[in-house]
């Protein structure tokens, strides 16, 4: 999961623009790792050396390891190590962007760091995305949200992330959250309520275009205009995703949770909450907003 | 009986739901189909036309999955009731089956579940 902070952490960082950063995620499914990032993650290369072994690639038809090998740069057992070893999918994301020219091999090393340091990220959870860590990435990024529910509002989060690279996919990034204490204008949405202890309006929102891609995915069927399947795919999703935390939060606190029916409409500027809590996923197709409203 | 001469009651206020449901029985040769949009359209849709099973959700506007249960009961207690849910917390659980429904699946629908649950039905 650290692949969809890592976007974020870029964006904010200034590094990268939304629209490299969307044409990157789109290349993804296609991509593959590369040794020479490999080596950079595992600090067993520096950029110098990435960029000597690649001008040394244009002179020859050799491979990366085998010259890497030649050079003293790594040895062969080393070589066959980072092949078999499993990496984090952000340093795909990231090698993408490099080879784009976004940024080159230096920077693309210190943002890596970077990132590892400030979400106190263990190398050795980095293959496994865990459990604590990313609970740990979801706590830092709504640290500054004043939720009257800090706990639940953290499950509700978790919960979300896993549900959306479950049933949509797990190229998005998560942008910043955005907190408004007025009216929501929404686009395509569809709402719900949870009532009881944890009373909130949750809301999914979405441009037409995005929507008809969001419910392509979600169905696995192909559609190509905003027509009323689209529209419950979004009103599907949301109670799925609002269901399965009702069950959550009943299996780990023991406490019921009820559900109103969704609704959907557009264009409405909605209101009610003393605070609305925006988290925006950016996938390919567009800004899939997930918006919590606290009573 | 014949899946194919089962008459199937399907209750959500999902049109997506209600589609998904309807394909995966189509593909097992069910052709017999009663849709409703609430569970008060459900009852009433019970009444007049006594389908052979129900697929019911819980979460619906007017009238809830649970009440629908009841009232279906207390008209018919043999009717096989199946509820499909996304809710499926240990109480939404026992509210359902002390209601009176047979089964209960919890949504995302898993058509493998369907068929365990037909073949168990039906021929």
């Amino acid at each position: 999961m650290f692949v969809q902070f890592f976007g974020g952490f870029l964006l904010n960082k200034g590094v990268v623009s939304t629209d490299q950063l969307i044409d990157a995620m789109r290349k993804e499914s296609t991509a593959h790792i590369q040794l020479g990032t490999l080596a950079m993650h595992a600090s067993l290369m520096t950029a110098e050396q990435i960029e000597d072994i690649r001008i040394a690639q244009t002179h020859t038809d050799r491979r990366f390891g085998e010259l890497c090998i030649d050079k003293g740069y790594l040895t062969e057992e080393q070589v066959n190590e980072l092949l078999a070893t499993q990496y984090p999918k952000y340093l795909l994301l990231g090698q993408i962007l490099e080879e784009q020219g976004v940024f080159d091999q230096a920077t693309f090393h210190k943002l890596v760091k970077e990132y590892i340091s400030e979400n106190s990220i263990a190398e050795e959870d980095l293959p496994l995305e865990d459990g604590e860590t990313i609970i740990s990435l979801v706590k830092d990024y709504c640290s500054d949200l004043d939720s009257s529910n800090k706990e639940y509002q953290l499950e509700y989060l978790q919960l979300l992330l896993n549900n959306l690279i479950r049933f949509i996919g797990s190229d998005f990034t998560l942008l910043r959250p955005v907190v408004r204490s007025t009216s929501y204008p929404t686009q395509k949405f569809a709402a719900q309520e949870i009532t009881g202890p944890y009373q909130v309006t949750s809301i999914l929102d979405m441009s037409e275009e995005a929507a008809i891609q969001f419910a392509s995915r979600y169905v696995s069927e192909e559609f190509t205009t905003f027509d009323e399947y689209v529209q419950a795919s979004m009103e599907d999703f949301l109670n799925l995703h609002n269901g399965l935390f009702n069950v959550n939060i009943s299996n780990s606190y023991s406490v019921e949770l009820g559900l109103q029916p969704p609704v959907s409409g557009e264009k409405d500027a909605i209101s009610g909450g003393q605070y609305m809590y925006i988290f925006p996923a950016l996938f390919p197709f567009g800004v899939v907003n997930l918006v919590v409203s606290e009573m | 009986m014949l899946l194919k001469d089962a008459k199937i009651l399907i209750g959500d206020d999902s049109i997506l739901a209600r589609k998904q449901l309807k394909d995966i029985l189509s593909s097992m040769g069910a052709v017999r189909f009663i849709e409703a949009v609430n569970g008060k359209e459900t009852v009433e849709k019970y009444i007049a036309e006594k389908p052979d099973i129900i697929f019911l959700d819980i979460i619906m506007p007017i009238k809830d999955g649970i009440t629908a249960v009841k009232e279906i009961i207390a008209e018919d207690p043999a009717a096989q009731i199946i509820i499909v849910s996304s809710v499926g917390t240990q109480q939404q659980l026992k509210s359902a089956i002390e209601a009176g429904a047979k089964d209960f699946i919890q949504k995302p629908i898993n058509a493998e579940q369907i068929k365990a649950i037909i073949s168990t039905k039906f021929d």
